[in-house]
């Protein structure tokens, strides 16, 4: 494997970063920027919306993990972003369990079989 | 149904069943990375149980990270992304490290000169011996943080087993997001391949009625 590999970003509840904290992905890097976003109940959508673009145009970034609840806060924001790289994962959270339904890739893909494709 | 048209629909329909393959291997590896991740969640909580109730959180993340996980992307020619983890150990720390660190102080004498050796009738001196003592390297002094350590030593040193646990399924989760990552992509590959296949059957359907129009004129 050539070169030096890209970071996973997580945005997400305090035990889901920690959790993937503890999976080895943190990263501080020399501007002390974290490749993670802690968000709380102070933590304001226009925050994390600003997280979320940052991690988009960071190149050293080949996955974003974000919990689903936090993704329909920007999902716009999600929906406008159709690069394969970096890949947008949404996982669930403690309180939100994950729904198909509402994953920006997978509305996508049903999207294939909407009456506006097959005129 | 001209020869052209039934080329595009048998192609149209593996590319179809493909489609559908990708979506419930894809709809497998997400319950598997959601069920996961509970368990990683709820190791986490029954070692917060064990350690107390503000133990485990985000004000004992370490001041210095060091990514111990990459993951290496790559497009191929039609558009598909491939992901594939690289995972590296945690620097261990070696005894030398942990223990006073000497800085130069001389602990034994290992030069003994001939005269020394000769008036005292000293029994164990080899000349060669000494030096290769002297150029036997150190341990190394110089203090290097530990970037590379483990996370789980953020919260504590003697942690429960429980928090171990929930370490291993959250690795487990990093591994399955790079899979589950590429065959997202492999979907909306397979989608456009799709649309597009669709609408090259749909020009050569209206070339062919055309063409009858023409014939029966």
């Amino acid at each position: 494997m050539a070169g030096r590999g890209k970071l996973i970003a997580v945005i997400g509840d305090e035990d889901t970063c920690t959790g993937f904290l503890l999976g080895g992905i943190g990263e501080l890097n020399k501007n002390r920027k974290p490749n993670f976003l802690v968000v709380e109940k102070e933590t304001s959508i226009a925050e994390i919306e600003e997280t979320f673009k940052s991690f988009l145009s960071r190149s050293d970034i080949g996955i974003i993990l974000i919990n689903q609840f936090i993704a329909e806060m920007i999902r716009h924001a999600i929906d406008q972003h159709m690069e394969s790289i970096p890949a947008v994962l949404e996982i669930p959270s403690k309180e939100h369990p994950y729904d198909a339904s509402k994953d920006s890739i997978l509305r996508r893909a049903k999207g294939m079989f909407s009456a506006e494709d097959f005129r | 149904m001209g020869p052209s048209e039934k080329e595009a629909c048998v192609l149209l329909d593996t590319r179809l069943l493909a489609f559908m393959d990708q979506l419930e291997i894809l709809e497998e590896k997400r319950e598997r990375l959601n069920s996961l991740i509970e368990q990683g969640w709820f190791s986490m909580t029954k070692a917060r149980y064990s350690m107390g109730n503000k133990q485990v959180s985000a004000l004992q993340y370490g001041s210095e990270m060091q990514p111990l996980v990459r993951v290496h992307t790559s497009t191929l020619d039609n558009g598909k992304a491939e992901f594939q983890i690289e995972r590296t150990a945690p620097g261990e720390r070696t005894v030398e490290d942990i223990g006073p660190k000497d800085t130069g102080g001389l602990r034994r004498r290992t030069h003994f000169t001939e005269e020394v050796v000769k008036a005292e009738g000293y029994q164990g001196y080899q000349p060669s011996a000494g030096t290769e003592a002297e150029k036997e390297p150190l341990p190394s002094s110089k203090v290097e943080p530990d970037l590379q350590q483990d996370p789980i030593r953020w919260f504590g040193i003697l942690v429960p087993q429980t928090l171990r646990q929930a370490q291993v399924s959250f690795r487990q989760v990093v591994e399955l997001s790079a899979e589950v990552a590429a065959l997202q992509s492999a979907v909306l590959t397979t989608r456009e391949q799709l649309q597009l296949q669709m609408k090259l059957k749909r020009r050569s359907q209206n070339e062919g009625q055309k063409e009858g129009q023409k014939d029966s004129d």
